[in-house]
């Protein structure tokens, strides 16, 4: 973060470009993600049955969700809280396009990210001269709006309250379908991992990051808010309106279901279970939320509840989430693993720590969060 | 002339009803920098619990709303134990953020555990005053609309003594003012914490058992009143008193007249739309300090 860089100073192109493996940030290891990947892939014949795989489906689109609201709200630290509306104006107008225009599926997928990303960009716009509680209260308000003049719709283009069916989805049939589905949500939701580990590794993500942590320093050395804001809830949007489309398109429905006080609580706890601002986080979230919310299938009454209860004992017991909190812990065991084996590094150790705590101490913690990768 | 006379009244009923559910926002907000998601669901809470005292032991409806308004401070107490003290001074962690996403665990987790038990159906629920008056010809008036305008105006003068006068009042005022001069001359801030949380709540209970006649009973009715209480919060500027309530009355008087002379359907897109303006203009609401925009 001292690293003598910044993205709009004319004398940052003669030194070497910012680097995360320089900067001792974590780096993505190779073993377990060849891992997950692996099981990822060949899930649908480990499954023990096709309700598993619905499951999984949807648990991979939910997946590209939650990382694109992560984008904004844990690395932007802007408080958007109507994720669920580009959600579902991707859904809604994939499943339009695919409705009136005469073009494929597939195709419908992007003009859906282009525009819920547009709309996302213009919903920007506002929020720049707002900060905090202001902008989750406008967000908010939006996608309840979006979704009150969805189900108030009376011309029958939105389906009011009973959404859109029929469009036809991916037309995919036989036995192989549901695999066909899974494998097009993995690869979706692996790109948009891919997409935020990127951009937070970029200096896009570095100036994002630091404009979250320090706006004041942020701006004075030049990022502009304004630029950054506007660029990650567009890259945000866009994400969530993918997200969307595949939904509309794998289970052939676009319905004001999608957004309200449920979708969001659930998409809410998978990002604060898992731990905001963290690439894993949300994918440790939305896979153990998925498994507990599928075993509470049989008794819908409580699913809610049972929702309701995990999201508050987190932020109560652990604020930052699970994978901060384990990797926090998994950090302090190494050091105490190091400090018996090497002595004779103890010197290193100190000019190391000296050097951390010259940065603020909610910085050095949200770096050792940020182990978590 | 009949509309205008009409949107009038219909205004003051819902300002009224507005102030009297976002002002216990904006106390909170003020005193302790939480915005509380839980208030729709206090005012569902209200309605329910005078809706179970009036069909369990057939007394009065005027009985139930003084049982409501006990079960809903005390269950705004409750949250505050629960929810929000606990994330009060944590070091390295958003406390905006964590106990906004608290006090939304604590509403969902309320509203599912009372749909659980009451299921999703709706309910009717007496009157509290049954007739109406004819003001001319074609515009009248309920006694409920009348009360409820007026035991809501008599709630907040009422509040408003309270926090001017009484002893425990001024001190919620004084944390709100400044925390560390509050403490110094020896004000326990969580115990005026606690009073504020439960007195939102108390005060958003007392306006669900207003608005069960008119609305029904059911675990959603508070979702309605929430989402308007929040478009009044971003127009006033959160945190102060006076503000809610003219930004009450503002958005009551557009919401009516939208309603009269358009479509009910888009009062809320309406208003939306307007609060967009008014955020762009002035970004801290009509009465909102500029800091509370911390940057």
């Amino acid at each position: 973060m001292s690293a003598p860089t910044s993205v709009s100073d004319p004398r940052a192109v003669a030194l070497p470009r910012w680097n995360a493996k320089v900067m001792g940030w974590p780096q993505p290891r190779p073993l377990p993600i060849t891992v997950a990947l692996v099981v990822g892939i060949l899930f649908p014949f480990l499954a023990p049955d096709r309700s598993w795989l619905t499951v999984a489906t949807l648990a991979m689109i939910t997946l590209t969700l939650a990382q694109s609201w992560n984008l904004v709200l844990g690395y932007g630290g802007v408080w958007n809280f109507g994720q669920l509306a580009f959600y579902a104006l991707g859904a809604y107008s994939a499943a339009l396009v695919t409705m009136y225009l005469p073009i494929p599926a597939w195709l419908s997928i992007p003009i859906a990210g282009l525009v819920s990303g547009g709309i996302a960009l213009l919903l920007s716009i506002p929020i720049l001269r707002l900060r905090g509680i202001y902008v989750s209260l406008l967000t908010f308000g939006f996608a309840e709006v979006v979704r009150l003049l969805i189900i108030a719709d009376q011309s029958g283009v939105t389906g009011g309250a009973y959404g859109l069916s029929g469009f036809g989805g991916f037309g995919f049939t036989g036995p192989g379908a549901a695999n066909v589905n899974y494998w097009i949500g993995l690869a979706a939701a692996v790109v948009t991992c891919l997409i935020v580990l990127i951009l937070v590794r970029s200096p896009l993500g570095n100036g994002m990051i630091a404009m979250r942590d320090n706006p004041t320093l942020a701006s004075a050395r030049g990022i502009s808010q304004r630029t950054y804001q506007m660029l990650v809830f567009a890259v945000s949007g866009f994400l969530a309106g993918v997200a969307g489309s595949l939904y509309a398109h794998v289970f052939e429905v676009a319905s004001p279901t999608l957004m309200g006080l449920g979708p969001m609580t659930l998409v809410v706890t998978m990002l604060v279970v898992g731990g905001l601002g963290t690439v894993t986080g949300p994918i440790i979230g939305t896979l153990i939320l998925s498994f507990v919310q599928m075993q509470l299938q049989d008794v819908p009454e409580i699913r809610l509840a049972a929702l309701g209860a995990v999201l508050l004992i987190v932020i109560l017991l652990m604020p930052r989430g699970l994978v901060p909190f384990f990797s926090a812990v998994w950090a302090r065991f190494q050091a105490w693993m190091d400090e018996d084996e090497y002595d004779e590094d103890e010197d290193v150790e100190d000019g190391a720590s000296v050097e951390s705590s010259s940065e603020s101490p909610a910085a050095a913690a949200r770096e050792g969060a940020e182990r978590g990768l | 002339m009949n509309l205008v006379l009409q949107t009038l009244v219909s205004t003051l009923v819902q300002g009224s009803m507005l102030a009297l559910i976002t002002i216990g926002m904006s106390l909170v907000y003020g005193t302790l920098r939480v915005l509380n998601m839980a208030q729709g669901v206090m005012v569902m809470v209200g309605g329910i619990a005078a809706w179970t005292f009036v069909a369990g032991t057939g007394l009065s409806p005027w009985i139930a709303m003084i049982f409501a308004v006990i079960v809903t401070f005390a269950l705004g107490m409750l949250s505050y134990g629960v929810g929000i003290s606990r994330l009060i001074g944590r070091a390295g962690v958003d406390f905006e953020m964590t106990a906004f996403i608290s006090t939304f665990a604590i509403a969902s987790i309320v509203q599912s555990v009372v749909q659980l038990v009451y299921g999703p159906r709706q309910k009717d629920f007496p009157s509290l005053v049954e007739g109406r008056i004819q003001l001319t010809d074609g515009v009248s008036i309920t006694w409920q609309q009348i009360l409820t305008a007026g035991i809501a105006i008599l709630a907040l003068v009422a509040l408003g003594l309270f926090l001017s006068r009484s002893r425990y009042g001024l001190a919620i005022v004084a944390v709100a003012q400044n925390l560390d001069a509050a403490r110094l001359m020896g004000i326990p801030a969580r115990r005026a914490y606690v009073l504020t949380m439960g007195l939102a709540a108390g005060l958003a209970g007392l306006a669900g058992v207003l608005l069960a006649p008119v609305y029904f009973v059911s675990p959603t009715m508070g979702e309605l009143p929430m989402l308007q209480a929040l478009i009044v919060a971003i127009f006033a500027g959160l945190g102060s008193t006076k503000g809610t309530i003219i930004a009450a009355y503002i958005i009551g008087f557009v919401q009516a007249a939208v309603s009269i002379f358009w479509s009910s359907t888009y009062a809320m897109p309406v208003l939306y739309a307007l609060i967009v303006v008014v955020l762009i203009a002035r970004p801290f609401g009509i009465a909102g300090k500029p800091q509370e925009a911390r940057l």
